[in-house]
């Protein structure tokens, strides 16, 4: 099922650009002897600077489908392309490439390396690039997610919401193109998730970045330009009515 | 019953798992290690006891440096033994132009007691019935490979010509170990007179070999004591069981200890490979525990397994064993003339018992866990046990590690010395290697990207680096100065040499043929020590009392209190020797009484004596007492003849004597040496650039059977890295992961990976290099009195190849870890 864009009004010049593209997406898992179907015939595309928020039911295939968008994992069947370029011609080493400073990510339980402290988690993204490393743009990122003065410390030493403000301010450093968030308040209690929440869309907003957001939760998915629901391997248009707001 | 075929059944399922193995690997190889030496061992232990008549000569031997009065040799024959003497001596054999120093062994018929001479005259070998006939010797092939003998040739020692009747194959008596380096002579004792080689004060000890019944030993007991106290050095089956040379046995005691550094080393990898085992295992544990597992039978299932898994390994590393104890018996075989029994079954006994020990000692703590898991974390997670303290596992391991060593060495002292000694090292490198990671750290963020990453992954989990570095800095310390003791030392000691140092010995040169002698010498050479006339005399009462109440305890035993030494006489001090103390010989010196002495520095001390002690000495029968009235520095480096004790001028001229000297020939100019001997075919000369290379290949030898058994010691060391590998898995796939999602190629996160293994190397290097070299100081300056020195080439060496060693193995142990897509390990975007 094909659920083309029509944002048209964003404020971006290359508004219409295409992010991602999915046609016809298949992934099946072998457990056992039985091969199981997780998504089936799924279609999808982002453009630049949509915030697209993706529901389903626990089990329903979210986060593969967001591994596979994000070239993490392969798909058994399907065309997908990032930025314009096809995933499937890339191998492990040119996905990775490809994802090199242009893609943030944000992570349920945060993904923090715990050798590195909270400054130096916020400059690994940069540091890969090759591009070399800025330490003052990783202060100014601690600085904009209010945690400047704790960048020393080791992610042990962090609450669970500060992690999440690191991690945060590790997806935007490089000033990527897109960003995958997946349950990025799942870990947190509600006051803090939703300070978490008002965090990533004002600086999603504030950088113009286009955002991919999985989530069961509908008070998030509703602050998304967008929200699709995964259901029995496909995605679904979710009509505004249905919002919680 | 139930619960020994759940934990066969857990086992087999569990060998798949890294952990599992990485505990496998390391309790193989511990068992290896102590097998390995525990069935060499074992095997020399055995043979010696075996054939302790044999290689002693007899059932009880007396030596003397003097021929034996004939009421000895009767009281022997006496009391039913059978009694047959033997003179050894060390004289040049010659052939034509060619000459060699030989060792003598002038027997009668009847010889050998126990065995026999094997020998090769042409026709395959035999056993040889009876000794040479009359101007008949039997040499060793070596000798005849110098000389270019063959079997009917003549032979010249001293003034008698012989015939080469026989190659020796293999005689029975012998010294064991590395004592015998001049090749066998051996000789009818009748046609020893007609040499000219036995003079006065010429090397020549006289041996009394006897067989028979032991009552009739016992039955000598008493007279024993008498001859003892006379001088006589009396071996007895009974109680001198042969012994290894004193090379041999330092490195038996080398070998040992080297194979429990390997126990070691592989017991932190199994404490270590443990936590990860007890982690997987929390859950099933905590399973079991909610279907009604009692605490014993969670006990009992893992002890179980464990048991399965050691027992498994001690036959693999015991397979090991054998295989090595062979190439240790093959490097060593030189130096061990003895028949070996086949491998016993004691050390594989052992083998077994060490690694269940290392596996209580090392893992037992961390198992407790498990046995501690509550049901509640079937539904909780996060309620884990707590792990055992820090304290706990390392006093349990200490304790196990301790009892190890003290069965290997058999020595409680040397045991609770080491054990503390090392407890205490450990915590110093422990303190170094913190600061060392803690300055890696702050250099890391001036290194590129790949190289920060690694220093930083390393630096930050510390515990894990820490036990891994200090393991490699200890191993690769260990080999660092094996090397050094084999290369460094004896060229040090020769480039401390002046250029003209003497490099010949002459002795045995007699009074009579003293001034030609010199002059011949003079004719060849202009650098050449004073001549120094020697005679032989044993100290028999120090301030009038028995030698051994008047020294320290440890001197009890020395070789200066039991056998001749060598006395001399001058007028004035020898040039290489400084007065420490006292004063030096007056005009009147010899007629004063007691007669002033003037003794070594070192002999001095060692045997506890100062300025007026009085020592009495036995030469020739007669006794002499003189008082020590200096006390002299010397300097034993310089290779000119030096002398414990001296004696004025007019006191000692009356007894028999030799004179020595020491020169320097250019060239060691074989054809001038070979004119010399020929004209004095009873002095004996030393070459000492062949006795200095002798030793170099001795120490290579023992070097290199040390060297088999450090590749085990390493190999510990790489289980430890294998293990910590292991434990860390979860985490560095979680890593790996991450930079993956971050945009990481594979290549560069083989690179971050590759540099932290690089820089585990490179730091476990300047530590060892520091160990090595700290360790270097203190056996230079302590021991052998040479100026402890910088070696560059360890700081190079060991850093860059620690890094090399430890990069490509810990690129190849983690290389699974790389070939997973970054979902499968990071498990990172929620639970579908």
């Amino acid at each position: 099922m094909s659920t083309t864009s029509q944002a048209a009004d964003n404020t971006k010049a290359a508004a219409t650009a295409s992010v991602l593209m999915a046609r016809n997406l298949n992934k099946e898992v072998t457990s056992g002897e039985r091969i199981l179907t997780i998504l089936e015939g799924l279609s999808l595309d982002v453009v630049a600077g949509e915030s697209v928020a993706i529901l389903g039911s626990s089990g329903a295939g979210k986060s593969t489908l967001l591994s596979l968008l994000a070239g993490l994992d392969t798909p058994s069947g399907g065309e997908l392309e990032m930025f314009g370029q096809s995933l499937a011609a890339l191998d492990e080493d040119g996905r990775a490439r490809l994802r090199a400073g242009r893609v943030g990510f944000v992570f349920q339980n945060f993904q923090l390396l715990p050798t590195l402290t909270a400054l130096e988690n916020v400059l690994l993204p940069q540091e890969l690039t090759d591009s070399g490393m800025n330490s003052s743009r990783g202060r100014e990122w601690l600085e904009r997610v209010g945690l400047v003065e704790r960048m020393h410390h080791l992610p042990k030493q962090l609450s669970g919401g500060e992690q999440q403000r690191v991690a945060i301010a590790r997806a935007f450093v490089t000033e990527p193109d897109l960003v995958f968030a997946d349950e990025p308040t799942g870990n947190l209690d509600r006051d803090t998730g939703q300070r978490i929440a008002d965090l990533l869309f004002g600086l999603n907003r504030a950088s113009g970045t286009t955002l991919v957001l999985v989530t069961h939760d509908l008070t998030l998915a509703n602050r998304c330009d967008r929200q699709l629901t995964l259901e029995h391997g496909r995605l679904h248009e979710r009509q505004p009515t249905e919002a919680g707001l | 019953m139930t619960m020994l075929r759940l934990s066969l059944v857990g086992v087999k399922r569990d060998l798949r798992a890294a952990d599992v193995r990485a505990l496998f690997v390391a309790l193989a190889l511990a068992v290896a290690a102590t097998t390995m030496i525990g069935f060499f061992l074992d095997r020399i232990d055995r043979a010696l006891e075996r054939q302790a008549g044999q290689l002693l000569g007899g059932d009880l031997v007396l030596v003397k440096g003097s021929p034996f009065e004939a009421e000895i040799r009767d009281r022997l024959t006496g009391t039913g033994l059978k009694v047959i003497e033997q003179v050894n001596t060390v004289s040049m054999a010659s052939h034509g132009d060619a000459f060699q120093l030989g060792s003598l062994k002038a027997v009668e018929p009847g010889y050998p007691l126990y065995g026999a001479v094997t020998l090769d005259r042409g026709q395959g070998h035999v056993a040889a019935s009876g000794i040479p006939p009359a101007n008949t010797v039997w040499i060793e092939p070596r000798l005849g490979q110098v000389l270019n003998l063959q079997l009917g040739d003549v032979l010249k020692l001293g003034q008698a010509r012989f015939t080469v009747g026989a190659w020796i194959v293999e005689e029975p008596e012998q010294n064991v170990g590395f004592a015998s380096f001049n090749p066998r002579i051996i000789l009818n004792r009748s046609d020893l007179e007609n040499t000219g080689l036995v003079q006065p004060g010429s090397r020549v000890t006289y041996r009394l070999l006897a067989k028979g019944p032991p009552a009739a030993i016992n039955a000598l007991d008493a007279q024993l004591e008498n001859w003892k106290n006379r001088g006589i050095r009396v071996m007895d089956v009974r109680e001198d069981s042969p012994r290894l040379g004193r090379a041999l046995e330092r490195s038996q005691q080398y070998l040992s200890l080297s194979g429990l550094a390997a126990v070691l080393l592989a017991g932190v990898a199994v404490a270590m490979a443990t936590r990860r085992y007890v982690d997987r295992h929390l859950n099933t544990a905590a399973l079991m525990r909610c279907f009604g597992s009692t605490q014993r039978q969670l006990t009992q299932l893992f002890v179980f397994q464990l048991a399965w898994l050691a027992l498994a390994a001690a036959a693999i590393g015991a397979v090991i064993g054998l295989i090595g104890q062979w190439a240790l018996l093959k490097l060593l075989v030189q130096f061990l003339p003895l028949e070996l029994p086949p491998p016993g079954l004691l050390p594989l006994l052992l083998g077994v018992l060490t690694a269940l020990a290392v596996l209580i000692g090392f893992a037992g703590p961390t198992l407790i866990r498990l046995k501690r898991v509550s049901a509640l974390k079937v539904l909780r997670r996060e309620l884990d046990p707590l792990p055992a303290a820090a304290w706990v596992v390392v006093a349990m391991a200490s304790l196990i590690f301790g009892a190890l060593l003290w069965l290997y060495s058999g020595d409680f002292k040397l045991s609770a010395g080491l054990l503390v000694g090392g407890l205490i090292a450990l915590a110093v490198l422990w303190y170094v290697a913190r600061i060392w990671l803690a300055g890696l750290l702050r250099v890391a963020r001036w290194l590129p990207l790949t190289w920060r990453l690694g220093a930083r992954q390393l630096a930050r989990r510390r515990q894990a680096s820490l036990g891994q570095i200090i393991a490699f800095a200890v191993t690769f310390a260990a080999m660092g100065l094996i090397a050094l003791v084999r290369g460094d030392l004896i060229s040090s000691w020769q480039e401390r040499l002046p250029p003209d140092a003497p490099n010949q010995f002459a002795i045995n040169i007699q009074p009579s043929e003293r001034d030609d002698f010199i002059r011949a010498l003079d004719g060849i050479t202009d650098q050449r020590s004073d001549v120094f006339p020697m005679v032989r005399g044993r100290i028999v009462a120090i301030n009038g009392q028995h030698p051994r109440d008047e020294v320290p305890v440890d001197a009890r035993n020395d070789g200066n209190l039991q056998r001749e030494i060598n006395l001399t006489w001058r007028a004035e001090m020898p040039q290489s020797n400084t007065l420490e103390e006292g004063e030096w010989f007056g005009r009147d010196s010899a007629t004063q009484a007691p007669v002033p002495l003037s003794v070594a520095d070192r002999f001095a001390e060692r045997l506890g004596l100062g300025i007026g002690d009085r020592l009495t000495f036995d030469i020739g029968g007669d006794e002499l007492t003189g008082q020590i009235a200096s006390v002299r520095k010397v300097d034993w480096e310089s290779f000119q003849p030096n002398f414990f004790v001296i004696f004025p001028p007019g006191v000692l001229e009356r007894y028999s004597h030799s004179f020595i000297t020491a020169f320097y020939l250019p060239g060691n100019d074989q054809r001038q040496l070979g004119s010399l001997v020929k004209r004095f075919p009873a002095v004996s000369l030393l070459d000492i650039d062949a006795i200095l290379s002798q030793v170099r290949d001795l120490l290579g030898q023992v070097a290199r059977a040390i060297e088999l058994v450090l590749v085990f010691v390493l190999l510990a060391g790489i289980s430890v890295l294998y293990a910590a590998l292991t434990a860390s898995r979860p985490a560095r796939a979680h890593e790996g992961a991450l930079l993956r999602v971050f945009g990481a190629g594979d290549k560069r996160l083989a690179r971050v990976q590759m540099s932290e293994f690089c820089l585990l190397g490179f730091s476990s290097g300047v530590l060892a290099a520091l160990l090595a070299d700290g360790a270097a100081a203190i056996l230079y300056a302590g021991w052998l009195d040479l100026d402890p020195r910088l070696h560059w080439l360890l700081w190079i060496v060991l850093p860059l190849g620690g890094a090399l060693l430890i990069g490509m193995i810990g690129h190849l142990l983690s290389r699974p870890l790389r070939k997973q897509a970054p979902m499968t390990s990071l498990n990172l975007l929620g639970e579908e």
